[in-house]
């Protein structure tokens, strides 16, 4: 490198990588999280699953952030609903509202 | 009970009579009493019927004198013999009373002293000889009125000298009357007092001075006639004579027939002469002139009813010239006017107008459709030019502003004004439908971005508001927040946003203005911005745990999708060094959130390069783009625009302006060859060593895409598509509630619950949608009915 050899008055610090003429300091990047779903829509509340569910939009009067709080849940049958949904239906009929299966909760979104 | 009183004592003709006023009444009655038996011959005394009001009770003087009152019992007997009196006594105290007349009536000297008159006046009375006294006044008085019409009646008479010869004979005829009531005052007290059928001295020279001079008709149109011409030629700007005026005025007062002979001619001329003077002066004058014409007129109409005319005709007269000067002009005079007013803006005309309009009836609403026509129009223009764009926002806060200031100095804050202002605005600000929200928008984004210093806090603060009153117009508020959204976005990622707190107030204000719901996403990308803080710290903390990091310091935004715009995910070919790095926050972020997933957004990401030049090291700003072609020349010095498109599996297009970002910007890194502005396929691009700058670091811009354009189309279009979903949610809702519904009665509830602007094409379309969704269905009888399926 011809520029490699030239004074150089400042940052000049990383000695061993100075032989590339560019060299990557710092990365800003941007990330989206949604949720880890094969159906982006609620089955019971028929709202998308990333946006809080009806009653959490409802009472969004309590927390203005109240998606926070409206998490997902997923069955072993591998099916997600909003949290809230799902423990109101579950309370009626212990099975997953798609398949019918058992319901038991596989994980939770946090 | 003075009308029993007998007790009455005659004077002696000329003699000291003597008044003793109202004696205790005890001592009265005890008197009367005693004196009951006084024979009715008594009875001729007219002071029996003296009027209890008056007050006068004549007794016996010496009954008065007596000391011995209480003890000895007073007598008092009558005359034995009815006093005499000389002969002709009556002819000639009348001829000595006539000649007195004559001569006061003459303007020449009284042969007899005044005290004298007045007693033989007071005799008179007292011998019953008071009818005839007044009836010889009254013909005496008459005549010498009668004889002086002769002077008003000649042909040709000048009619100022007409005029004031006039007031000369009124005030000769005051004065005269004056002198005469003096000297017959008892006989007013006495005898006029007690028959109500007859005028009183002053009255009767008032009535004969009415009765022969005042009405006869040559004469009466004489005066009047003169005297509107005074008052004409008074308006006309000429000096006159005022106190002449006045007085001919009292006189037409006095006689009691200002209103028949004089005000209905005078009205009537005022009447013709503002017609005339409305009709000309509108023509030739510009309206402030007018207007102030207006208000002059008014003031000296007003100094006219102080200065000589008669106060009762104050209501009429006024209400006369601003019929004249305004109600028959005013639209003429806003069409005319307002406009240039508005524009100046003129603040005392405009007061003077809304003064003047605010005094006849139906001018303030007249003025307030006019501004409100006004304020559309102008607002219109402002809105509707695409080449205003630019500057819309700016030219609305500042015509607000003014209207605003106008309303409050010159209109009085009339809520019907501030009203109709608002109405106007949210009229003409959607004439043009989403252009002015999204400008708006931008406009907010301009003003809370970083480098912004032109504004203090509090000016910001101030400016922020101001915007909310123009924001609350708007209709489409999606479009806002879209456009907001997408501002604020940018703010955040890049660091941009001037402060904190502007940002926060300015959501407050949303959220105050379209409640939680409109801005909790907005909220939610705060959050974000937040959390990703903590999480990179944790991040960072659990590199030096695994002793892992160095070289490469990576921080990641976690944004919420849905709560962000959307971005069009990009797939683009990373380096190994920072495919493990992403691939190391995956999982480190994966096992703190589960169930979470991650789409990493490449067109956001920025890097910052250390850059090794012949004159020196550089540290460059970069975008990931950038970053990711400039990493390719660390490997080949020579690259061609279709190697660099496979390395970097970068959009055609976005590659196309990143390269030439960096080869044909401000700052080229990079030789472009052959050089040109734009970039083509056969490009060869190469490392530029030689390249300097004054500065260490530097930012390389990326070169935007037409945002105007095709960004904002999106944008827009993204708008449009939440709209759908809106509309149906708002289709069924109603369905839902009604069951069945004819179609123009959906229609009609649809426009009440939509807040946005909407054709009924859309609407018929996502009811058909919805038709084929099976959300609800035609009714099989009526095609026009509409039932909803459960």
């Amino acid at each position: 490198m011809s520029g490699e050899d030239c004074d150089v008055d400042r940052g000049d610090n990383d000695g061993q990588k100075s032989d590339k003429m560019f060299t990557l300091k710092k990365w800003n990047a941007v990330a989206m999280w949604s949720w880890d779903v094969e159906c982006d829509t609620c089955a019971i509340c028929r709202v998308q699953v990333m946006d809080a569910c009806l009653r959490c939009q409802g009472e969004s009067k309590k927390d203005s952030y109240g998606k926070q709080d409206c998490v997902v849940v997923w069955g072993e049958c591998n099916h997600s609903f909003h949290f809230c949904c799902m423990s109101l239906w579950v309370k009626q009929n212990n099975r997953c509202p798609l398949c019918q299966q058992e319901w038991s909760i596989q994980r939770m979104g946090k | 009970m003075s009308a029993l009183a007998k007790t009455s004592i005659l004077t002696e003709e000329g003699g000291n009579q003597c008044r003793k006023r109202s004696l205790p009444s005890s001592e009265q009655c005890n008197k009367r009493s005693k004196t009951d038996d006084m024979s009715a011959n008594e009875k001729k005394s007219n002071f029996s019927l003296l009027n209890p009001n008056n007050g006068t009770i004549k007794t016996n003087t010496s009954s008065m004198n007596k000391p011995g009152a209480a003890t000895k019992k007073l007598i008092i007997k009558n005359f034995k013999s009815k006093p005499n009196l000389p002969e002709n006594y009556q002819e000639t105290t009348w001829s000595k009373l006539r000649e007195a007349v004559i001569a006061i009536q003459t303007s020449k000297a009284i042969a007899y002293s005044l005290e004298e008159l007045y007693q033989a006046v007071e005799n008179m009375c007292s011998h019953k000889m008071a009818s005839q006294l007044y009836v010889n006044l009254t013909n005496l008085v008459e005549a010498h009125v009668k004889a002086n019409i002769e002077q008003f009646l000649s042909e040709s008479m000048d009619r100022q000298v007409f005029l004031k010869r006039m007031d000369d004979c009124w005030r000769a005829h005051c004065r005269q009357m004056i002198m005469i009531r003096s000297i017959f005052l008892y006989l007013d007290r006495t005898y006029v007092l007690q028959n109500p059928s007859i005028h009183s001295i002053w009255d009767m020279g008032l009535d004969l001075f009415r009765h022969h001079i005042a009405m006869n008709t040559l004469v009466q149109t004489r005066t009047v006639d003169g005297l509107l011409l005074l008052i004409e030629r008074e308006r006309g700007g000429d000096a006159v004579d005022i106190s002449l005026l006045k007085s001919l005025l009292r006189m037409l007062s006095d006689l009691q027939i200002y209103q028949k002979a004089f005000e209905n001619k005078f009205l009537q001329a005022t009447e013709r002469l503002y017609a005339a003077e409305g009709q000309r002066l509108m023509r030739e004058l510009a309206v402030p002139q007018y207007l102030a014409h207006v208000e002059k007129r008014l003031r000296e109409e007003n100094e006219r009813l102080l200065h000589y005319l008669d106060p009762s005709t104050k209501w009429q007269l006024i209400h006369t010239v601003e019929r004249q000067l305004l109600s028959e002009h005013l639209s003429g005079i806003l069409s005319k006017g307002l406009e240039t007013l508005m524009d100046g803006p003129r603040l005392s005309d405009l007061t003077t107008l809304y003064n003047l309009f605010s005094r006849v009836k139906d001018g303030l609403n007249e003025l307030c459709n006019h501004f409100n026509a006004y304020i559309k129009k102008k607002g219109r223009t402002i809105v509707i030019e695409p080449e205003r764009d630019k500057t819309m926002v700016a030219e609305l806060l500042e015509f607000k502003e003014q209207l605003d200031h106008i309303v409050n100095t010159c209109f009085q804050r009339n809520d019907k004004f501030l009203y109709s202002m608002r109405e106007a605005f949210e009229f003409f600000i959607n004439q043009r439908q989403n252009k002015p929200a999204e400008l708006i928008a931008k406009f907010v984004d301009v003003k809370l971005r970083a480098g912004n210093k032109e504004a203090t806090e509090e000016e910001l603060e101030r400016l922020l508001d101001k915007i909310m009153v123009l924001f609350r117009f708007i209709h489409g508020k999606d479009v806002f927040e879209a456009f907001y959204k997408k501002d604020l976005a940018k703010r955040l990622l890049v660091g941009k946003s001037a402060s904190v707190d502007a940002e926060k107030s300015m959501l407050s204000k949303l959220k105050q203005e379209c409640g939680g719901g409109f801005t909790c996403k907005l909220e939610g990308m705060f959050k974000d911005m937040e959390l990703s803080k903590d999480i990179n710290i944790t991040y960072k903390q659990h590199l030096t745990a695994m002793k892992e990091g160095g070289g490469l310091e990576l921080s990641v935004y976690i944004l919420t999708m849905g709560f962000w715009p959307t971005y069009a995910p990009v797939e683009v070919r990373l380096p190994i060094e920072l495919t493990r790095h992403q691939d190391h926050f995956t999982k480190f972020y994966l096992a703190k959130h589960s169930g979470r997933k991650l789409q990493w957004q490449a067109t956001l990401g920025h890097c910052v390069l250390r850059a090794n030049f012949t004159q020196g090291n550089k540290e460059l700003q970069v975008s990931l783009f950038q970053a990711l072609v400039l990493l390719l020349f660390n490997d080949g010095d020579n690259l061609s625009f279709e190697e660099i498109k496979t390395a970097t599996n970068i959009e055609e297009g976005e590659l196309r302006r990143t390269l030439q970002s960096l080869a044909c910007g401000k700052a080229r890194v990079l030789t472009k060859a052959p050089r040109g502005r734009e970039v083509d396929d056969t490009d060869h691009f190469s490392f530029n060593a030689d390249f300097t700058n004054k500065l260490f670091r530097i930012k390389i811009n990326q070169i935007q895409m037409k945002e105007t354009s095709e960004e904002q189309k999106a944008t827009e279009e993204r708008v449009f598509q939440d709209r759908q979903y809106q509309i149906d949610a708002a289709i069924v809702r109603v369905m839902k509630m009604r069951k069945a519904l004819s179609h123009n009665l959906l229609i009609s509830e649809l426009y009440n619950q939509l807040k946005f602007p909407v054709k009924p094409a859309d609407l018929k379309k996502r009811i058909e949608s919805l038709i084929d969704r099976d959300y609800m269905e035609r009714d099989k009888d009526n095609p026009n009915q509409y039932n909803y399926v459960a």
